[in-house]
């Protein structure tokens, strides 16, 4: 195996250094996670996010989950259309 | 109760002809939408055909309440919510019956507000979930957590909409969203496990 792919290279050992494991304010961070994959971020919760996002390997990681647990509401649950009967039923009693 | 459901309390002026075509092209295309929330509201087909006809017919009645501009599916959604607090929660077939405003506090006690909290569950974990099984959690949360995560996750909702659709402060949407996912990946983490995806 090349040994350039398994031996980490200065700058991503300096990087790992300065990813934390532990996150001090994992509960706010989760509030601005879900804001911001809401769309409904403030302005703060949006600096928050970008300043502490991409060094924190709890957020991360959440960011993650609840991205894929977003996306799997929106997109796996299956949508069914509704019944023509219902249809047929509510534009005859309003046309009658 | 319907008249509360303007904001403004302003009727508008519909001609017959205008209260058709309104109806036509601001509430039918919504009629899927709504099918689906009245169906995982109720968790029955027939109640779910019922509320969505009880809802239209509310809506054509009382149409000169609507204005037009404003959003027409969110104005739908509000009047469907009502009706199936008024009319259908009372009857519903719904299995978990977990007193809403006993979770509420639960999960607005000192524990639940701990900053460790969290649930240990893997993004990968949830990828490997099927449709029915997404679905299956969502369907087993109480009924007000289950409308918050339609609203925003399925319908895409703002929280000022949803604000407005249940008739409780923007601040509450966003606890009650924070909540009910909570709820969810708990949830999510025991199907996850029960078919070994958490491994």
């Amino acid at each position: 195996m090349n040994a350039s792919l398994t031996t980490p290279s200065v700058t991503e050992e300096a990087q790992k250094q300065t990813m934390k494991h532990t996150c001090e304010h994992h509960a706010e961070c989760m509030k601005v996670i879900q804001a911001i994959l809401d769309d409904e971020a403030t302005d703060a919760e949006k600096e928050h996010f970008r300043t502490n996002m991409d060094k924190c390997i709890p957020c991360i990681e959440s960011y993650r989950l609840e991205k894929c647990i977003k996306d799997s509401l929106n997109l796996k649950i299956q949508k069914k259309p509704c019944p023509q009967s219902i249809l047929d039923t509510i534009i005859s009693k309003i046309n009658s | 109760m319907l008249v509360a459901m303007s904001e403004t309390l302003t009727t508008n002026e519909y001609t017959d002809d205008l209260r058709y075509e309104v109806f036509n092209r601001e509430f039918m295309p919504h009629i899927d939408s709504m099918y689906n929330f009245a169906f995982r509201l109720t968790m029955d087909e027939d109640d779910a055909n019922d509320l969505v006809q009880d809802t239209y017919l509310k809506a054509f009645r009382f149409i000169s309440s609507f204005e037009q501009g404003t959003n027409a599916k969110a104005w739908l959604f509000r009047i469907l919510k009502n009706s199936f607090i008024n009319d259908y929660r009372k009857k519903s077939k719904e299995p978990s019956k977990v007193d809403y405003q006993e979770v509420e506090t639960t999960y607005n006690s000192e524990e639940a507000s701990d900053t460790t909290y969290t649930v240990d569950l893997r993004a990968d974990a949830v990828q490997e979930l099927i449709g029915d099984e997404v679905a299956n959690a969502l369907n087993s949360l109480p009924v007000d957590f289950r409308t918050v995560i339609i609203l925003c996750d399925i319908e895409g909702f703002t929280y000022e909409e949803m604000a407005k659709i249940l008739d409780i402060p923007i601040g509450t949407v966003r606890s009650r969203l924070h909540r009910a996912r909570n709820l969810l990946k708990e949830k999510l983490k025991s199907y996850a496990s029960s078919m070994g995806y958490d491994s």
